[in-house]
């Protein structure tokens, strides 16, 4: 009863007319806006990407923002595939360069959707490789990172860039600062087959099986053997024997008085840069990357290989490929220099 | 940073959180997985420092979460994560400008989890955070590091004192203090140091000497901060004591809240955590009190310190401080001086600029001078001055508020040193008590029955006084001379002694109702037991050889000597009395006997320190109700503890003066509810009871109780039968008497 009463009560209170009383404002009504404020600028809360594009630079840079920046996925892949169609054309469309276009783009290799992925790794292989050359060293560590991703699809796509780079600048990758050995160290991790982590832990665990979650399922075996055969790819471009450089008379002169022509001729020299360990150290030739594998890698990557041949299928394919690169790594003149040493 | 949403199969496998648990569970199954996070990490780690003021938000963000993990985790992979400490010092140490502010908050935060989690030590973690805080622009990490400081130095000094660490960092603040003199960033040790000081986790002389530094600083906020904590370092300590003693836990509450609630996990360690605080708190109540020695007595050296503060900052004339900051050092180069005696005659004649009426802030001058007069001081020194405040300050001409200041500001400075006076200054000063004036009255008045007391001679003879006079005539009231100091003693170990003698008196008289043999044999024992009521629990009082020797004898030679004993009483009860010449003189021997034999005969053990203190502040309690020479050393020494304030010199001019009506009402309301409505007493009481969480009283919820749920059991009273009546009436009867209460079966 009294809650019916209340219940009464306000349902006539919305009937009820206003009050007016002398020397006072009428009440405002409820539907009311106040406009008395002012305001030097209006904060709009959607806005519309759309322009009249007639300007391709501007649209170009927007379609790039947005690619990067866009929250739904299929926006991103949209204007992925835009730049794509931009790039690929003749002459290609590229207002920003593609030192620009990387620094923006290089972040998405571990994005989340599958397609902005996809259409990411199309994107890199129309880029000119001989301006991909420069930027080896930064593409590798967000290759490094996506490698280390939670997601395995992340993963695995990442090694479709790997793939790529080794394509376009193979002899950059393994010579550039840290990217023999880190590369490596990645690859062996994403494979199980690491040092470290057994020497991190104070004792071993009571099983020494390999990565749960490589092996087992049959998509496991799978990402396994391709793994194997990106670390086959990266050892044989790493062993790759040098095609010796013809001989130019004018080169004393030109390395004394001329101004050199590739970016950072004396990175070796590491001038500017923090001190490198040896993971972060550049190895330029194929005998000091000879030398470093042996001392730190191979063991461990034979073993490794030696597991999964035993393994059969996919993987023991994948294995054999990877013995084949390390026979002809081996069976290169590494001997000379250490017979000289 | 924006967030993009991730996609649901994703999320499981993505999320750094769900993965810092598992590896946190069972970390040797996840090392795999932990050492690809790594090498994720230091992906992004070079990714950042490649650039890192370009550096994307979505690089940002993935590094953020990245060290988030790693810190989280870190202690449990010590080989793998060893260089990650380093990383996290070198990030912030290079790029601490330029880092975004959640990344770099997370990076402080990292650090101080490997603090916590003890992959590094405290020493390493405050020297990386220290720089930053003296350096960084940004205000906000400024007060993040400040506040990570601060807590990281209380948690090593929480069990116990960690002196290596403490000696570490006041070299440090030390440094910063008198490496550049004249840059702000000394601020910083002063406001560390202060707030240490606060907590009592530093309280030994070298945080002092840091403050004494900053003090001896040329850049103004640094001397202020330095100069506050020595005036009001101690003050702030005790308050915070109070503060961190006033929240304390109503433990029938929480148990009784416990009782009633559902109960759950989180209640009960909510309830053993309230227990434990209790415990804690009672077990604190017992402890002894720490011996906490001001700043001001720690300072090493406060002779020269008092001379480079007023040679530095006040003598000199071209200092460009504010008003404000060079009376604040004033203050405490007066403090110095008063409190430790020391002589800087140049001090005096310095004042003498500032003692006109048109001074700002002129009772401040006026205080710190009074603080800086002891008895040590040359009378020479300070004459001029009393002569020109009584030249500038009192005469029929000033207001007279003015005047009431001048005369007590000079009473101030007489207290103590009353040499400092001339005859016929005191006495024309006397003469305002004629004034129209209260407040001039009252300072006058108070100027003469300070002489009265400390040099009669000075004052006309009507202005004297019966007690000084009689004290003049018998020798008693003497004139003291320059630089004479009262002998040592025990303060109120007079009193100690007339309580023993009382003890004493009263076993006799028990004894003398008892049967002639055995008394005289506990009279035997009592001779024995003479040095102290508790002597079996002191060792060199109790030993045999020393009681048999005829060392106990000379002292109890006085208690039985009855004409002794007379003497002894008839001075205790007749001090207020007026003495007669031959009593007084008889009272001052039996005074020196009294004092002699207690102290140097007999070793006081520490249950008579006890009984020494409780009498001593029963004494003081006498103290405030009469006795005014008393009451009028304590206020000296009050002053020399606490130091003269402006208030103190402007009291006596606030006297007579009525309050206006805004004052007046202020004053009524004070310590009364506060009523923003009109309310009833009682209904206010009840809303504070409500406010406190407590519960209504069965009559007000029957009060409150539905009418409608009443109405049944009415209806059902009315249809009663006689029997039922009667029965219903018993029983309400029996509880009645039961108090109130319900029977289980009734």
């Amino acid at each position: 009863m009294g809650s019916s009463n209340r219940k009464k009560k306000e349902k006539k209170k919305d009937f009820q007319k206003a009050k007016l009383k002398v020397g006072k404002a009428a009440v405002k009504a409820a539907n009311f806006t106040d406009t008395s404020f002012k305001s030097k600028s209006i904060v709009v809360n959607q806005q519309t990407l759309a322009g009249d594009g007639t300007d391709s630079v501007e649209q170009f840079k927007q379609t790039l923002a947005s690619a990067v920046n866009a929250k739904t996925d299929n926006i991103r892949r949209d204007a992925l595939s835009y730049l794509i169609n931009q790039l690929s054309g003749k002459p290609p469309n590229n207002p920003v360069g593609t030192a620009g276009l990387l620094t923006r783009l290089l972040p998405l290799i571990s994005d989340s959707a599958t397609s902005v992925r996809a259409n990411l790794l199309k994107l890199f292989r129309v880029l000119p490789p001989s301006q991909v050359k420069p930027h080896v060293e930064k593409i590798l560590m967000y290759v490094r990172g996506g490698m280390a991703h939670l997601s395995t699809a992340v993963r695995n796509d990442t090694l479709d860039v790997l793939e790529w780079l080794l394509d376009v600048a193979g002899d950059e990758t393994v010579s550039c600062p840290g990217g023999w050995l880190k590369t490596l160290n990645s690859l062996s991790s994403m494979l199980g087959w690491n040092p470290s982590v057994g020497s991190a832990l104070s004792s071993q665990g009571w099983t020494s099986g390999s990565k749960t979650t490589l092996v087992g399922t049959k998509k496991g075996g799978e990402a396994g053997a391709r793994q194997i055969h990106v670390l086959a790819r990266l050892l044989q471009t790493g062993f790759q024997p040098e095609s010796p450089i013809p001989y130019n008379p004018q080169a004393y002169w030109d390395n004394i008085y001329r101004l050199p022509a590739t970016p950072n001729p004396f990175a070796y020299l590491n001038l500017f840069g923090s001190p490198r360990d040896e993971d972060n150290e550049m190895y330029p030739d194929r005998i000091s990357r000879q030398r470093v594998f042996d001392a730190k890698w191979r063991s461990v990557i034979v073993a490794g290989m030696d597991g999964a041949k035993r393994e059969g299928g996919l993987v023991g394919r994948a294995a054999s490929a990877l013995k084949k690169a390390l026979n002809e790594g081996a069976d290169a003149p590494i001997t000379s220099p250490g017979s000289l040493a | 940073m924006g967030k993009r949403k991730l996609a649901a199969l994703e999320k499981v496998d993505a999320d750094l959180v769900s993965l810092q648990y598992k590896i946190r569970r069972d970390p040797k199954s996840y090392a795999q997985e932990f050492y690809d996070q790594w090498l994720a990490y230091d992906a992004q780690r070079q990714i950042f420092i490649a650039s890192p003021s370009t550096a994307s938000t979505d690089d940002i963000k993935k590094f953020h979460d990245l060290v988030d993990l790693i810190a989280h985790v870190a202690d449990l992979y010590p080989d793998l994560t060893a260089p990650y400490a380093d990383h996290l010092k070198e990030l912030l140490n290079q790029h601490h400008a330029i880092l975004h502010t959640e990344l770099r908050e997370k990076v402080v935060g990292s650090l101080v989890l490997l603090r916590r989690k003890d992959v590094i030590d405290s020493t390493s973690l405050l020297t990386t955070l220290f720089p930053i805080l003296v350096s960084t622009p940004s205000k906000t990490l400024r007060s993040l590091l400040y506040t990570k400081i601060i807590s990281d130095l209380r948690e090593s000094n929480s069990k116990a004192t960690n002196h290596r660490l403490n000696r570490t960092i006041q070299t440090v603040l030390h440094n910063l203090v008198t490496s550049d003199r004249t840059s702000k960033k000394g601020m910083w040790a002063t406001r560390i140091t202060r707030e240490l000081w606060r907590r009592q986790i530093w309280v030994d002389a070298k945080p002092c000497d840091v403050m004494k530094e900053a003090c001896l600083s040329d850049n103004e906020k640094v001397v202020v901060g330095g100069v506050k904590f020595f005036l009001g370092g101690d003050a702030s300590r005790e308050e915070f004591e109070d503060d961190s003693s006033d929240d304390d836990v109503d433990i029938r509450k929480v148990k009784h809240q416990t009782g009633i609630n559902k109960k759950s996990k989180k209640r009960l360690k909510a309830f053993e955590k309230a227990v434990d605080k209790v415990k804690k708190q009672e077990r604190k109540k017992h402890q002894p009190h720490p011996l906490n020695f001001s700043a001001l007595h720690l300072i090493h050296d406060p002779q020269g310190f008092a001379e480079q503060l007023f040679q530095k900052h006040l003598q000199n004339t071209k200092n460009k401080f504010t008003l404000d900051t060079k009376l604040m050092i004033l203050q405490l180069v007066t403090r110095l001086v008063g409190l430790h005696k020391l002589t800087i005659i140049s001090l005096y004649s310095w004042f003498v600029r500032f003692l006109t009426p048109k001074q700002a802030q002129v009772t401040s001058f006026l205080a710190s001078l009074a603080q800086a007069t002891h008895n040590l001081v040359p009378p020479d020194a300070i004459e001029p001055l009393v002569i020109k405040i009584a030249n500038e300050f009192v005469s029929e001409a000033s207001a007279t508020e003015v005047a009431a200041a001048g005369i007590n500001a000079i009473r101030e400075v007489a207290i103590r040193q009353p040499l400092c006076m001339t005859e016929t200054l005191l006495q024309d000063l006397v003469l305002y008590q004629r004034s129209k004036d209260k407040g001039v009255v009252m300072a006058a008045k108070g100027l003469q029955s300070l002489y009265r007391e400390v040099y009669p001679e000075l004052l006309q003879k009507k202005f004297r006084g019966k007690e000084a006079t009689m004290g003049l005539k018998s020798g008693e009231v003497r004139q003291r001379k320059f630089g004479e100091e009262d002998e040592g003693g025990i303060d109120g170990i007079e009193l100690l002694e007339q309580y023993k003698e009382d003890q004493r008196a009263k076993k006799l008289a028990e004894l003398e109702g008892l049967p002639e043999g055995e008394a005289e044999a506990k009279k035997d024992k009592m001779d024995e037991d003479e040095d102290g009521f508790n002597s079996d629990e002191w060792e060199v009082g109790s030993s045999d050889s020393e009681s048999e020797s005829g060392w106990i004898n000379v002292e109890s030679d006085g208690e039985d000597d009855v004409p002794d004993k007379k003497r002894q009483k008839k001075d205790a009860e007749g001090g207020g009395d007026a003495p007669d010449l031959v009593d007084a003189e008889m009272a001052k021997v039996a005074e020196a006997n009294r004092i002699s034999k207690l102290a140097t005969t007999s070793i006081l053990t520490p249950a008579d320190l006890l009984k020494l203190q409780e009498l001593r502040r029963e004494a003081k309690v006498d103290q405030l109700l009469g006795n005014r020479s008393k009451k009028k050393k304590e206020l000296i020494q009050r002053h020399i503890d606490e130091g003269v304030t402006a208030d103190d010199i402007e009291l006596p001019a606030t006297l007579g003066k009525k309050n206006t009506r805004e004052e007046r009402i202020a004053l009524a309301r004070e310590g009364k509810p506060n009523r923003d409505e009109h309310k009833s007493t009682k209904a206010i009481r009840k809303s504070k009871k409500e406010a406190e969480g407590k519960s209504t009283t069965n009559k007000d919820k029957a009060r409150k109780k539905n009418f409608l749920m009443t109405m049944g059991k009415a209806r059902a009273k009315n249809k009663r039968s006689l029997t039922e009546t009667k029965k219903a009436l018993t029983l309400h009867v029996a509880r009645s008497k039961n108090g109130g209460r319900r029977r289980n079966d009734s």
